[in-house]
């Protein structure tokens, strides 16, 4: 394995790594509300969140593309700044937020559907305040599905490619990761890379799903 | 009124009405409370009735105060959240954190106002030995030991027991149940104890209150039951 | 019964004898067909605007309709090794030219050095660099310049090629954001998420969201060369070389040039 391809798959861990981060305070929150919710909000942002699981990657890429382009709504403010969002890392962690979010989600959303309702009622007959609550009591006892969710998250930002590719090109060094590495690779003639990276990707993935169903079984 | 006038006491009211599916409870009472009694079938809503003074079930109407503290009146648009009430609630369930381990239990509500003392509640309670636990490590009898001196720890304004001591055998029980009395009469702390046991209330109330399919159907010294 | 004319046997009888065995080998039934066409025409992609309204013109002066083929060169070289019946190929480089040409597929006399395309840098309309191209590229105001892969895709490889030439591409290698095609870093261009780009003149033209902010001159560029040549197994050689000889005609070149094409001037050199 050179130092071209241990570089590329460096790199996408990383960024993967700090996407996961990125995208779990506010996927814990989220899971959180809907979970208790009973507003009629709850449908509303429900399918908001899950859009990304359902829409092709590379439409969600379009709309981020639009969003935050420098002629886009959202980038024009950003551009005027002067932070570089597309074909950045920026935009490449973006990306994988958006994709995995959905993930992170629906899993925590498991662990506090089950059953810590009661316990949080008798924290707070005990005094304690929401946030206590929820650092206390809810995030102790969901702990197994927030980590699942979190590996989850982490293996869909890893494998990311159809927003990526739209939103953070593959700039060899900078946004390149294992997946645009190996579709540039075939396209290229580079067959042997191309595999070696697929070899990696396969490993890491089933590492990741097997430890995520691992840690919900046993919660159970 | 079985409670004598020099004893100390707490003016309580407790007025509800909650209709939930088949089920419906219409309670109308006040009076003064150091060790207030309820007792009547299972079904009847006692558990219920608890439930409301702690916050945790919502009724069409109610009006609870203890002392000089409005917890709900629903005609003045007054609901304290649960968290302010300063409710020790003790279920039938214990629900003990099953993460925190016994010592972290037992002081989850000790920062709320004045620091009790610990070690005398654990004697009473006689879990000492435990305190290093895990809460599964524990049996049935121990948990419910555990889950009252919770609520003590918390310096309640009013406790609310729910069968608090029915896996506990008989001897203990009755000794926790006296010195009980004494702590509460000493911290000031009004109790209401629900239970099925007529034995039990003999030993650890001054008035009881009977309840019957929801409504109030009589009250007296727990010897006459 | 006499459902059918007389002749209409003897018609088809004929015709089946006029095509003869090598067209039927390539399993399409040329029976059914006037006699000489259609001419099948493959050509690479960057050239669908110019060549169909040049194919039209053909055909309005009394000439066989032309089928055109559009697609990525090399996928086209793939074709005819296969045996697809063409009859000319024009290609975007000289590499898959020449794949033919050393599987005998096209002889050597029969390829011409057709167009030359010419390389552009191009800027966001409305946003232009301040500097003089191209060493402006190298400032550090100029932070993506989008372009054609260079590993492979050809506009990309030619591109690099320049940028070496000019004493550029170390600086300005760490700025590319490389593109599948030509149309895509033209895109990365017009919304404004590059600050500059490298392409074909003939896909800037027209283009209304870049401005061309730099011809590269084809003395500084590497040689783009669009051959174009008869295929071998061709049922029908001397129109496909009547074609191609229309193609360096002054109808055909002026077409071209309109849509940035620089022709080879062939006369001279043959």
């Amino acid at each position: 394995m050179t130092g071209e391809l241990l570089g590329i798959i460096q790199l996408t861990v990383l960024v993967a790594l700090a996407a996961t981060l990125v995208m779990l305070p506010p996927g814990v929150a989220l899971a959180w509300w809907l979970a208790r919710s009973r507003s009629p909000l709850t449908s509303i942002v429900e399918t908001l969140v899950t859009l990304p699981l359902v829409l092709p990657p590379v439409a969600t890429g379009y709309l981020l593309l639009r969003l935050l382009g420098r002629r886009g709504l959202l980038g024009g403010v950003i551009d005027r700044i002067g932070v570089d969002v597309i074909f950045t890392w920026r935009a490449l962690v973006i990306a994988m937020v958006v994709m995995g979010l959905p993930l992170v989600v629906r899993a925590a959303r498991a662990g506090f559907e089950q059953g810590t309702r009661r316990f949080e009622q008798m924290a707070e007959t005990l005094g304690a305040g929401p946030l206590r609550v929820f650092f206390t009591i809810s995030l102790p006892l969901a702990r197994r599905s927030v980590l699942a969710g979190a590996l989850l998250g982490f293996s869909r930002a890893l494998g990311e490619f159809g927003a990526s590719i739209v939103v953070a090109g593959s700039i060899p060094g900078e946004t390149r990761t294992v997946s645009l590495a190996m579709y540039g690779f075939l396209e290229t003639g580079r067959d042997g890379d191309a595999m070696r990276l697929v070899a990696v990707s396969l490993v890491i993935a089933l590492a990741a799903v097997w430890l995520s169903n691992r840690l919900v079984r046993e919660g159970a | 009124m079985t409670l004598p006038p020099d004893v100390w006491s707490v003016p309580l009211a407790l007025r509800m009405a909650l209709r939930q599916g088949g089920f419906s409870l219409d309670v109308a009472w006040e009076g003064r409370c150091r060790l207030l009694g309820l007792f009547g079938p299972s079904g009847s809503g006692k558990t219920t009735l608890l439930e409301v003074a702690a916050g945790l079930r919502r009724p069409q109407t109610a009006r609870i105060a203890v002392g000089d503290a409005v917890l709900r009146d629903t005609s003045a648009g007054i609901d304290v959240p649960i968290r302010e009430r300063g409710i020790g609630y003790v279920p039938q369930d214990s629900a003990l954190f099953p993460h925190l381990g016994v010592r972290g239990n037992i002081t989850y509500g000790a920062e709320r106002g004045k620091a009790v003392p610990l070690q005398p509640i654990l004697a009473m309670l006689s879990i000492e030995p435990l305190i290093d636990r895990e809460v599964s490590d524990l049996s049935g009898g121990e948990r419910q030991r555990v889950a009252l001196a919770r609520a003590m720890v918390s310096s309640p304004r009013l406790l609310l027991l729910d069968e608090p001591l029915s896996a506990v055998d008989v001897p203990l029980r009755r000794r926790i149940l006296e010195s009980l009395g004494d702590w509460v009469t000493m911290a000031r702390v009004p109790t209401l104890h629900v239970s099925h046991d007529a034995g039990d209330l003999q030993v650890a109330t001054d008035h009881v209150l009977i309840l019957r399919e929801g409504h109030l159907a009589g009250e007296g010294s727990a010897s006459e039951l | 019964m006499r459902s059918r004319p007389l002749w209409a046997p003897l018609l088809v009888a004929g015709l089946t004898v006029a095509c003869g065995p090598g067209a039927c080998a390539f399993g399409v039934d040329h029976s059914a067909q006037p006699p000489g066409g259609p001419l099948r025409v493959s050509a690479a992609v960057s050239l669908t605007d110019a060549l169909t309204p040049v194919a039209r013109k053909w055909e309005a002066v009394g000439n066989v309709h032309v089928e055109l083929n559009f697609a990525a060169s090399n996928v086209l070289a793939r074709q005819i090794l296969e045996g697809a019946p063409v009859d000319v190929f024009i290609s975007a480089d000289e590499a898959q030219m020449n794949r033919l040409v050393e599987a005998g597929a096209a002889g050597r006399a029969d390829v011409t050095p057709l167009l030359t395309n010419q390389l552009v840098v191009v800027t966001p309309a409305g946003r232009p660099l301040s500097g003089t191209l191209p060493s402006a590229l190298a400032d550090a105001a100029v932070k993506r310049i989008a372009m054609g892969d260079p590993q492979g895709v050809p506009a990309g490889v030619y591109a690099k090629a320049w940028l070496e030439s000019a004493g550029l591409w170390r600086q300005v290698e760490p700025k590319i954001v490389p593109s599948n095609s030509v149309r895509a870093a033209l895109a990365a261009v017009d919304s404004a998420n590059a600050d500059a780009g490298i392409v074909y003149g003939t896909d800037a033209k027209g283009h209304a969201g870049v401005t061309i902010a730099y011809e590269v001159p084809l003395a500084d560029a590497p040689p783009i060369v669009y051959p174009v040549g008869v295929i071998a197994k061709s049922p029908h050689p001397d129109l496909a070389r009547l074609f191609v000889a229309y193609l360096q005609t002054t109808p055909a070149r002026t077409v071209f040039a309109d849509a940035g094409f620089v022709v080879h001037d062939t006369a001279n050199a043959r």
